[in-house]
């Protein structure tokens, strides 16, 4: 290992990686929240509900989420300075509004293709609507959740490196002011570029997370079919 | 609070030159890494689909490095790593091989599933035609298959066009890099998000509609 590389490791790792998991957890926990609220209330037959949530889910999975990220980050404080957001906060925003249009476009299907018969026998043992879902119609949902859900996961920790785009130090960004650090001459950098071996790194790093949950999610899919 | 002074005509009527320059670019982009990754997907993913030995593990190892990794990371790596070791691609090229890279690897896996769904005794009845592979492929296996693969595949594209505002990052003049440049020139930022909205979910809203159509038009006649 060169000299230069035990600091820069510290960095990305010290810096870095805590903004990573830290915009990922908080986006897969919103997402999976306003989600499954929104793709199940999605499932009742009133029209202006189901209009509301349908544009919802169709406006962010079709803007690109670096737009998203933008609307939240240049957007909403120009509408108001109290929704004026840092860029790690803005990303984990920007993230939720497009997981949670992906989770509850998945939530739809899982609670539809639930037989009728689960509801109507929910509902004879004195279940309301809360009830009848919270209690038997999700939690057997929640099994056809979980292959698109581990492929939200790593879909969401992938684009957490979008809030290097508004500045926000994660992986991707303190690897980045790492390379730059490092082509200053001395004392703060060595004069050299090393962009190669970092962002090679970064990427190792990102397939060390995302291989697992990969695989974890082809063979729940998997198993779900048999 | 800059709605008081919300003014989209104005923005648009001020600045309509460089917004289409950008559509353009957004668009002459995606054409190129469309193309590319049709071409990429159909190739590596007949490969992949009958096992053809060293092509097929190294497809593999290709798809799951990008779909492993943020494309984000991968943007970096052509762009801010290449030069290291002589290899410097302008931001151009790297906009357009960059997501070409992406989708092609996406489209792999998709065009793959689509062989692979193919039942074996269609091509059985191929040979038993007299085709050989070749003939069996382009003649049973890929209008089959590729029937198959096509909204899949089309997601991809789709994916690949919206992949294409990441050029942001490289400083390629596209429609997103275009309307936030004019955004921090003019404070008209909300102005420059309704335009991305409009012209992005216009784009993906219309290439899901022909997904739509084309899944009802070229279904199979089994599945009819």
């Amino acid at each position: 290992m060169p000299d230069w590389a035990g600091p820069v490791a510290r960095y990305i790792l010290e810096t870095g990686l805590p903004a990573t998991l830290k915009i990922s957890a908080a986006a897969v926990v919103g997402s999976a929240m306003i989600g499954i609220v929104f793709g199940t209330l999605l499932t009742i037959d009133f029209r202006p509900s189901r209009m509301l949530i349908r544009g919802y889910i169709e406006i962010f999975r079709g803007l690109p989420i670096l737009v998203t990220v933008f609307v939240v980050y240049f957007g909403l404080p120009a509408l108001s300075q109290t929704l004026k957001f840092e860029p790690v906060p803005a990303t984990a925003i920007a993230l939720i509004l497009w997981g949670s249009a992906q989770v509850a476009e998945a939530t739809r299907g899982a609670v539809v293709s639930i037989p009728r018969e689960q509801h109507e026998a929910a509902s004879a043992l004195g279940f309301g609507w809360v009830g009848r879902h919270r209690f038997v119609i999700l939690p057997q949902a929640f099994r056809r959740l979980l292959p698109p859900f581990v492929s939200l996961l790593v879909n969401i920790v992938q684009n957490s490196t979008l809030a290097a785009v508004i500045g926000g130090i994660e992986l991707l960004q303190a690897s980045k002011s790492q390379v730059e650090r490092l082509t200053f001459f001395p004392p703060a950098g060595i004069g050299e570029i090393h962009a190669v071996e970092i962002f090679g790194a970064v990427m190792v790093l990102f397939f060390l997370i995302s291989f697992p949950l990969t695989r974890l999610a082809a063979y729940l899919e998997r198993r779900l079919i048999v | 609070m800059l709605l008081a002074t919300y003014d989209l005509w104005a923005f648009v009527s001020e600045n309509w030159r460089e917004l289409l320059d950008g559509l353009v670019n957004t668009l002459k982009v995606s054409a190129i890494a469309i193309a590319g990754s049709f071409v990429i997907g159909l190739v590596l993913g007949a490969a992949r689909a009958h096992r053809i030995p060293v092509v097929s593990q190294l497809t593999a190892v290709y798809v799951e490095i990008i779909r492993n990794t943020p494309i984000l990371v991968q943007i970096f790596m052509l762009f801010y790593a290449l030069p290291q070791i002589g290899i410097r691609l302008d931001a151009f090229t790297t906009a357009w091989l960059s997501v070409m890279i992406w989708g092609g690897a996406f489209n792999s896996e998709n065009f793959r599933a689509g062989f692979e769904a193919v039942p074996q005794r269609y091509r059985e009845a191929g040979f038993a035609l007299g085709f050989g592979r070749l003939g069996t492929f382009l003649n049973v296996t890929l209008p089959i298959g590729g029937r198959i693969a096509l909204p899949s595949s089309i997601n991809t594209y789709i994916s690949v066009l919206k992949n294409t505002s990441l050029m942001y990052v490289i400083g390629y003049a596209e429609l997103t890099t275009t309307a936030i440049n004019i955004a921090n020139l003019t404070l008209e930022t909300l102005e420059a998000l309704t335009v991305l909205g409009v012209v992005y979910l216009a784009l993906v809203w219309s290439l899901s509609a022909a997904i739509r159509m084309l899944e009802s038009r070229l279904a199979l006649p089994e599945s009819r």
